[in-house]
């Protein structure tokens, strides 16, 4: 049991069976509850696996590829199925693992209202979305991984628009479908020209340096749209409209992580185009900096953790192109923990008041104790508290940052992380202290399928920070700290943040800093500028083309139909309908062909 | 001698019958014509050594398909009792065309070497036996199987169906009025 | 009677054929022609067999065959035709003008 491929071909099939399971026999979908047993039982094996995964593996030990042909054509192998066992995607596999097992169990409490089949329905797309998930982070070349990609792209379309009846919901989950594969474009075309160059889909394909900035920023791309970069970033607060554990699988530690996976998995080929890496240091830089912004303004609890997810991928992106893929992959993993945990914990409160308000919350430290304990401790993880797990990969994102174009982009990530101690303090503030308001009055704490994920969650937010360095030894990486001006900035940004917060908020003061935030909004601008792109440029260059297709494409269409037509009608009259015309027509063709015969 | 003066009564009471079975006015008269034209291919079958064949000929020809058209006939007769007019229509045309192929196989008699020798040995009936269940088995077989499709198609299209039975089956109004009405 | 001869009245026979098959008005008229037609094909048949030899005969019986069925759902048409129009005139039969 300790070979890893079969290990890892377990964590793969387990959540594939769960899904196929419950997408061939109906009546286990529409009963719900064996939904929910089969699901997590197809989880909890995939999670053991993971975990044998990880046990068993040696620190720094040989990646384990385990592969079969796939496609096969011109007498040779195009590209392989199968898993690639490294620190990397071991480490991963349990992270996904652990944080859709802790969401699917927790989303037996929370959807515990909705019917029967829409339950089972629930569970079965969560089933899907782990398979997804993990068939990209085991790929051995990137068109699995493309393959997984793109399912958690349906994955994600399918939960996100799981209330589909909500006309919002469906809205935004075709919103998120299309902007991702917007994006995904960049990724397909990506594909291709590293396949035309290099004739191969693997990790470690080398192409020349022009090429590998093409490929790069194509599959960069594809990272913006999935990870929610700025300005591609407008799918994720829509995205919200999904049941909030929904939230918490896509937002935390799966979809938006599979983007910041992918730059860390192909980082020889990012290795290979340092101008990639400046595009990369100034996109997330700019996105941690404005998703902090907006997240201070928003009033859905949900939405202002949406935006901090979307500020978090912004460092980690920072990260990467600043050329440390072990800087992003360590916050990744941190940020699946505390994020996830946020999400949960958001979830339980919402649970608790049914609503997303911030203004319906208030009070709720009282009520319901566990949950903001656990909120807190995630809440203080985000902010970068020392000690915290968000602390140390912050810190270490800073560091690699330190220096690079200009200390600008470092300066705008220490603001970010300024803003999040700051909003981060404020949601804290709004929901569990000061005075209860009138829904809040009846908030009381969920049962243990809901608290247990939180409690299990809490741990790692806390404390998986100290293992940066036993996770650096494990995947092969350096992981050094110093204790120089980055980390003690960092960390009275932090307790800066929170301070302030508590001075503005802490007495229900709402200062004039945050109108001019509110009123500026620049969430729907940019939303907007999607439109204007979407509406006018967009549909002003498809109204051109659709004119030359309708008029002089369909034109030559319509002509070649228009001839047919006419010279059938000519012809037409020849088929009078009468047997006695027919058989002449025989007898005709017959004497014209013994005729040909005798003349011979 | 003998033989040429058969072969050219035979000839002419062929030629003359099948011109009565295409020109006959009474679709019965024209039945019966056939059925001379058919007896005389008999006889003529007789005397080029087939006896075998002018025998089915007479069974199944003369025996069965000219009674299975009477039959025909009969069942398809007008409402009131009369046998429908045969009248010939549009006669140049196959006039012409009859004319056009007639020349045209005479010419391609009179191009083709036919000359014979000896005529071979008689084909024996224990020979046409022998024949059709050894080299022909799978062609006489294939017909078997053409036959029996033929009954069952014959029947699945002649058969009343139910929802015709209360309307077309049979024509309230007489069938000039409804020809007249077309 | 020589084989020259027979073909020639086969030839004949089969004209006149033709002709009442093109000139005939009524679907079971039209059946009796195509049986002129198919006998003077027969006769050709057991001619040659009878003045060069060959499996003529055998010819001749499955073309025999093959026109007992043909007859068959000959008359099974015109029975519909008749039950269709009350006639069994031909050109009534015209659902597969153009």
């Amino acid at each position: 049991m300790s070979d890893p491929a079969l290990l890892a071909t377990i964590a793969l099939v387990a959540p594939a069976a769960a899904a196929l399971l419950l997408a061939l026999v109906p009546p286990l979908r529409h009963r719900g509850a064996p939904a929910a047993f089969v699901c997590i039982a197809g989880t909890l094996v995939s999670f053991g696996a993971a975990i044998g995964l990880l046990v068993g593996r040696a620190p720094g030990a040989e990646e384990v590829r385990v592969v079969v042909p796939w496609l096969q054509a011109g007498g040779r192998t195009i590209a392989e199925v199968g898993v690639l066992v490294d620190g990397i995607s071991s480490v991963m596999l349990a992270v996904v693992t652990l944080v859709a097992l802790c969401v699917q169990v927790f989303s037996v409490g929370y959807m515990h209202d909705e019917t029967r089949r829409g339950y089972g329905r629930y569970f079965a797309y969560h089933a899907l979305f782990l398979f997804s998930m993990n068939l990209l982070v085991v790929a051995p070349n990137l068109l699995q991984f493309f393959a997984g990609w793109e399912l958690v792209g349906l994955a994600s379309y399918l939960l996100i628009g799981f209330y589909f009846a909500k006309p919002s919901a469906a809205r935004a989950a075709v919103k998120a479908f299309w902007m991702t594969k917007l994006a995904d474009m960049g990724f397909l075309v990506a594909l291709l020209v590293l396949f035309v160059t290099t004739g191969s889909f693997e990790w470690t394909a080398v192409p020349t340096t022009a090429v590998a900035t093409a490929v790069t920023l194509l599959l960069f791309l594809g990272v913006m749209g999935k990870s929610a970069q700025f300005p591609l970033h407008v799918w994720l607060p829509d995205a919200m409209e999904g049941p909030t554990p929904v939230s918490a699988l896509l937002h935390a530690a799966t979809m938006v992580a599979a983007g910041v996976f992918l730059v860390v998995r192909a980082h020889p080929l990012f290795e290979l185009a340092p101008t990639t890496g400046d595009v990369m240091l100034w996109v997330g830089a700019v996105t941690a900096a404005f998703a902090a912004c907006l997240a201070l303004v928003q009033t859905d609890i949900k939405k202002v953790l949406a935006y901090s997810t979307c500020s978090q991928l912004g460092y980690m992106v920072a990260a990467l192109g600043a050329g440390s893929a072990f800087a992003g992959f360590f916050h990744l993993g941190t940020h699946a923990f505390f994020k996830a945990l946020l999400f949960l914990a958001a979830g339980s409160v919402i649970h608790a008041v049914h609503s997303n308000d911030l203004a319906d919350m208030g009070g709720l430290r009282r009520k319901i104790p566990l949950t903001a304990a656990t909120f807190g401790i995630g809440a203080l993880s985000l902010a970068g508290v020392p000690g915290l797990a968000g602390f140390f990969s912050k810190d270490l994102v800073l560091t690699q940052v330190e220096g690079r174009a200009g200390w600008i982009p470092w300066a705008l990530l220490m603001a970010s992380a300024f803003l999040t101690a700051f909003y981060m303090g404020r949601v804290f503030i709004k929901a569990f202290l000061g005075a209860p308001s009138a829904k809040a009055e009846h908030a009381h704490e969920p049962g243990l399928a809901m608290t247990g994920p939180l409690v299990l969650l809490a741990v790692p937010s806390v404390i998986a920070g100290l293992f940066g360095g036993t996770l650096a030894h494990f995947v092969g990486a350096e992981y050094h700290t110093h204790f120089g001006l980055t980390p003690i900035l960092a960390s009275a940004m932090a307790l800066g943040g929170l301070a302030m917060a508590g001075l503005v908020f802490g007495r229900g003061r709402e200062v004039a800093l945050m109108r001019t935030l509110r009123s500026l909004d620049s969430g729907s601008v940019v939303d907007r500028s999607w439109e204007f792109l979407y509406r006018r440029v967009m549909l002003g260059v498809s109204g051109v083309l659709g004119w030359f297709d309708r008029y002089v494409i369909d034109g030559l269409m319509n002509l070649t139909g228009y001839a047919t037509l006419e010279s059938g009608s000519a012809v037409r009259t020849l088929q009078t309908g009468r047997v006695r015309d027919y058989a002449l027509a025989v007898v005709v063709g017959a004497i014209l062909l013994s005729l040909f015969g005798v003349l011979r | 001698m003998m033989d040429t003066i058969g072969f050219g009564v035979v000839a002419g009471v062929s030629v003359v019958s099948a011109l009565y079975v295409v020109r006959s006015a009474n679709l019965i008269h024209a039945v019966l014509w056939l059925a001379l034209t058919l007896l005389a291919s008999a006889v003529l079958y007789a005397m080029l050594e087939a006896p075998f064949l002018a025998g089915v000929q007479v069974l199944t020809y003369v025996g069965g398909v000219v009674t299975l058209m009477i039959f025909g006939v009969m069942l398809t007769q007008r409402h009131d009792g009369t046998v429908a007019a045969a009248s010939n229509v549009r006669n140049w045309a196959g006039v012409a065309a009859a004319i056009a192929l007639c020349t045209l196989l005479f010419v391609a008699v009179g191009r083709s070497d036919l000359t014979t020798g000896t005529p071979p040995p008689a084909t024996t009936t224990t020979e046409i036996g022998r024949s059709l269940l050894d080299e022909h088995l799978v062609a006489f077989e294939a017909l078997s199987l053409l036959l029996l499709a033929a009954i069952v198609g014959a029947v699945v299209l002649a058969r009343r169906k139910d929802h015709e039975a209360g309307d077309a089956t049979v024509p309230t109004s007489p069938p000039s009025a409804r020809r007249g009405a077309e | 009677m020589t084989l020259a001869n027979c073909i020639l009245l086969a030839s004949l026979l089969f004209s006149i054929g033709v002709y009442g098959l093109l000139t005939r008005r009524q679907a079971v008229a039209m059946l009796l022609c195509v049986e002129l037609m198919l006998n003077a094909a027969n006769i050709v048949f057991v001619s040659f067999a009878h003045f060069r030899g060959g499996p003529g005969q055998i010819f001749a019986i499955f073309a025999l065959a093959i026109t007992v069925a043909e007859v068959a759902v000959g008359l099974a048409l015109v029975l519909l035709l008749y039950r269709k129009h009350g006639d069994t005139a031909i050109d009534l039969a015209s659902e597969t003008k153009g």
